[in-house]
C-alpha cells in the first residue's frame, strides 16, 4: 500500500512538473496539452472511456485466461518427459523473441479484422513468457520438499497442489505479472495498428480515433487509464495475491 | 533507509523528465535554424514536404524525377511517413513545411489550432464505395454485419459517407459501427479476397483495379455526396515557412504549378516514368490518368464545402468564417471577391 502511495506522489509531481512546462508557452497547446484539459476530457469522454476499457480488460481477460490453460498444459507436458521438455524448449526459444505485434500480420490473413486477430496476438504474446515462468518454477521445487511431502503420504493431486504449488509460485505470480504485461501491451498495440472492427475497440483503438481526430487531450487521457489500471492491477490485485499466498507462505523474503 | 531511497528514486527521475523536455526543446530550434539562414544567403531554399504514395500523387512522383523547384531556388526534402496522421502530426510539431491531405483532415487540424494553410488545391479525383455484393444497391440495404472500410477515421472518405448518410437516411452516424480503418492497399486485397468487408470507400488507383472485377460496382459517387467537384488533396504549407521563407513559398507554389502542367501535358512518359513505382504496366497506368474524371489541377475546389456539415455532425467545433481563414493569399486571389454576390468562383468551393 505504501508502494502504492509513493507511485500516486510520483505521478502527481509529474503532472506538477508538466504544468509547469506548459506554462511556460514554449510548446502549442496542440502538442502539449494541459493537465486542466485532459482532466475535462477525461471527465467528459468518461462514458466512451469506460465502455472502452471494459472491452480491453474483457478481451485481455479471455486471452489471457486462454494463455495461462496452454501454458500450464504445456508445463504439464514437458515436466512429463524429456523429448517433450526439448520441444517446448525449442519451440519457446523460436517465439519468445518474436514481438507479439510482429504476428499481427499473419493473424490478420487467419483470423480476419476483428476481435479474434486481437486475441491471438494477444494469446501469442502472453503464452510464451507463461510457459517460461511456469516450466523454471515447476523445475525448481527443491527435491527436499518433494520428498518430505512424499513422506507424509501425499501423492498425485495433493503432492501438486500442497507441496509443488506453494514452492514454484513465486515463478507462477511473476509469470502472471509478465504475461499480463505482454497481454496488456499487445491489446493496445494492435489496435493502434490497425484500428478496429466495427464499433467493437478498446483503447487501442480510442487512442487511434483520437490521434486521427488530433484530439491531443484525448489521446493523454486513454493514455492516462491505461497507466492507472496498470498501477491498479500491480498493487491491488497482484499485491494482494502475493500477500496471501507468497508472503504467508514465506517462500519468499519479505 | 528505505522511504529515503524511494524519495531519491522519485527525486532523480524528475530531474532526469525535465533535462529530456529542454533538450527536446532545444533539439526542435536547431531544426529551424538551417532553413533561415538558407533564405538570407540567398542559396538554394529548402522545404520539407511530406509524400505519400497513390495516383493522385502522380505529379509529386514526377517532381521528385524531373526537378522542376531548383530553377526557382528551392531545394525539396521529401519525407515518407506512414499516415496521413502522422503527416499533420510532424506539421504541427514543425518538422515538415508542407503536406498534401484531404479538406477534412486538413479542417479536423485547424479546429485544434494546427498552424498551415492551404497554398493550393491538389487534384480533382473520383473516390468512391465500392462492394460486390449484389444484394446491396444503396446505403440503405448494409445491413449491422456489413464492415465497410476507409483509410481512417476522419478521412475524406469516411466525411463523404457521412454526408451521404446525412442526405439519404437522416443520420450521419448510421453506418459508425460498421467502419473499418484499413489503408487503401489493405482494404483493396481485403476487397478483392472477398474477406472481412463488403464495401470499401477508395481512390484510384484501387478504384479502378477493383471495378475491373466482375460484379463489383460503385453505390456512392463521392461527387454525388458532396454535391459537386471537390479537391481530393489540398497542398498546405505551415505560417512558419509562409511568413519566414516567402520566396521559398512561391517557389514551391510555382513549381508544383508546373509539375502539375507537366502530367497533363504528358500523361504517356508521366505513365512510362511511374509505372515500376506503382508496379504496374504502363498502358494500365495510363489508362487510370487518362481515365474520366482525373483532373490534375491546382486549382481550388470544394474548399468550404466540408466545414458546415463536420461542425453539424460534431466533427469539428468551429467553421471557417471565411476562406482567408484557411488559405493563403495566392488562392483568396485565384477565388476573388465578387461585388454583389458570389462568382462561379466563388460558389464551387461549397457544397451543394
Amino acid at each position: 500500500m505504501r508502494d502504492f502511495i509513493s507511485k500516486i506522489a510520483f505521478l502527481l509531481v509529474v503532472a506538477i512538473v508538466w504544468e509547469l512546462i506548459r506554462l511556460t508557452g514554449r510548446y502549442p497547446e496542440l502538442l502539449f496539452p494541459g493537465i486542466g484539459s485532459i482532466a475535462r476530457t477525461f471527465w467528459m469522454e468518461r462514458a466512451d472511456l469506460l465502455d472502452k476499457t471494459l472491452f480491453s480488460l474483457r478481451i485481455i481477460g479471455i486471452g489471457l485466461l486462454m494463455a495461462i490453460s496452454l501454458a500450464m498444459l504445456a508445463t504439464i507436458i514437458s515436466m512429463s518427459g524429456k523429448v517433450f521438455a526439448e520441444i517446448v524448449s525449442n519451440l519457446m526459444a523460436i517465439m519468445h523473441p518474436l514481438p507479439g505485434i510482429a504476428i499481427l500480420p499473419v493473424a490478420i490473413l487467419w483470423f480476419g479484422i476483428g476481435v479474434r486477430a486481437i486475441l491471438f496476438v494477444i494469446v501469442f504474446s502472453a503464452l510464451w513468457p507463461l510457459i517460461n515462468h511456469f516450466y523454471t518454477g515447476f523445475r525448481s521445487i527443491p527435491v527436499n520438499q518433494l520428498e518430505v511431502g512424499k513422506n507424509l503420504g501425499l501423492v498425485g493431486w495433493e503432492l501438486a497442489l500442497k507441496v509443488m504449488l506453494p514452492a514454484s509460485f513465486p515463478y507462477i505470480l511473476s509469470g502472471l505479472r509478465t504475461g499480463w504485461a505482454r497481454a496488456w501491451q499487445a491489446s493496445v498495440a494492435a489496435e493502434l495498428v490497425f484500428g478496429a472492427a466495427g464499433g467493437q475497440g478498446g483503447l487501442g483503438w480510442h487512442l487511434y480515433k483520437k490521434r486521427f481526430m488530433m484530439e491531443t487531450p484525448g489521446v493523454f487521457a486513454g493514455m492516462l487509464i491505461i497507466v492507472l489500471i496498470g498501477i491498479a492491477v500491480e498493487y491491488l490485485i497482484f499485491a494482494g495475491i502475493e500477500n496471501r499466498t507468497v508472503r504467508k507462505w514465506k517462500t519468499i523474503i519479505n | 533507509m528505505f522511504c529515503i531511497k524511494k524519495q531519491k528514486v522519485v527525486a532523480v527521475l524528475v530531474v532526469a523528465l525535465v533535462i529530456a523536455l529542454i533538450l527536446s526543446g532545444c533539439g526542435q530550434k536547431n531544426v529551424k535554424e538551417p532553413q533561415a539562414m538558407a533564405s538570407t544567403n540567398e542559396e538554394l531554399m529548402t522545404i520539407r514536404v511530406a509524400k505519400q504514395f497513390g495516383l493522385v500523387y502522380a505529379p509529386l512522383m514526377v517532381a521528385e524525377k524531373i526537378d522542376f523547384f531548383s530553377k526557382y531556388g528551392l531545394k525539396v526534402e521529401w519525407v515518407t511517413l506512414g499516415s496521413g496522421g502522422a503527416v499533420r502530426e510532424a506539421m504541427a510539431s514543425d518538422e515538415l513545411d508542407a503536406a498534401f491531405m484531404g479538406i477534412p483532415p486538413y479542417l479536423i487540424g485547424w479546429d485544434k489550432g494546427l498552424p498551415a494553410k492551404i497554398a493550393a488545391g491538389y487534384c480533382v479525383i473520383p473516390v468512391s464505395l465500392v462492394t460486390y455484393d449484389d444484394n446491396i444497391n444503396k446505403l440503405e440495404d448494409i445491413k449491422p454485419e456489413h464492415k465497410i472500410a476507409v483509410p481512417s477515421p476522419g478521412s475524406i472518405q469516411h466525411i463523404l459517407l457521412s454526408m451521404a448518410l446525412e442526405k439519404q437516411l437522416g443520420n450521419p452516424n448510421a453506418l459508425d459501427d460498421n467502419l473499418v480503418a484499413l489503408p487503401h492497399p489493405d482494404g483493396a486485397q481485403a476487397m478483392l479476397a472477398k474477406k472481412d468487408i463488403v464495401a470499401h470507400f477508395t481512390t484510384p488507383p484501387y478504384l479502378f483495379e477493383e471495378l475491373e472485377q466482375p460484379g463489383y460496382k460503385v453505390i456512392l459517387d463521392g461527387f454525388d455526396a458532396f454535391g459537386q467537384d471537390f479537391n481530393f488533396n489540398v497542398a498546405l504549407v505551415t505560417e512558419n515557412y509562409h511568413d519566414n521563407n516567402p520566396k521559398g513559398y512561391a517557389a514551391f507554389v510555382q513549381g508544383l504549378n508546373e509539375a502539375m502542367n507537366w502530367v497533363n501535358e504528358n500523361k504517356e512518359k508521366t505513365a512510362e516514368l511511374l509505372a515500376p513505382e506503382f508496379n504496374i504496366e504502363k498502358e494500365k497506368l495510363l489508362k487510370y490518368l487518362t481515365a474520366e474524371g482525373v483532373n490534375f489541377t491546382t486549382a481550388p475546389y470544394g474548399l468550404m464545402g466540408f466545414a458546415d456539415f463536420m461542425k453539424k455532425a460534431g466533427y469539428i467545433s468551429k467553421v471557417p468564417e471565411s476562406l482567408s481563414d484557411i488559405a493563403w493569399e495566392n488562392i483568396l486571389a485565384q477565388v476573388g471577391k465578387r461585388e454583389g454576390g458570389p462568382c462561379i468562383l466563388e460558389n464551387i468551393q461549397w457544397s451543394k
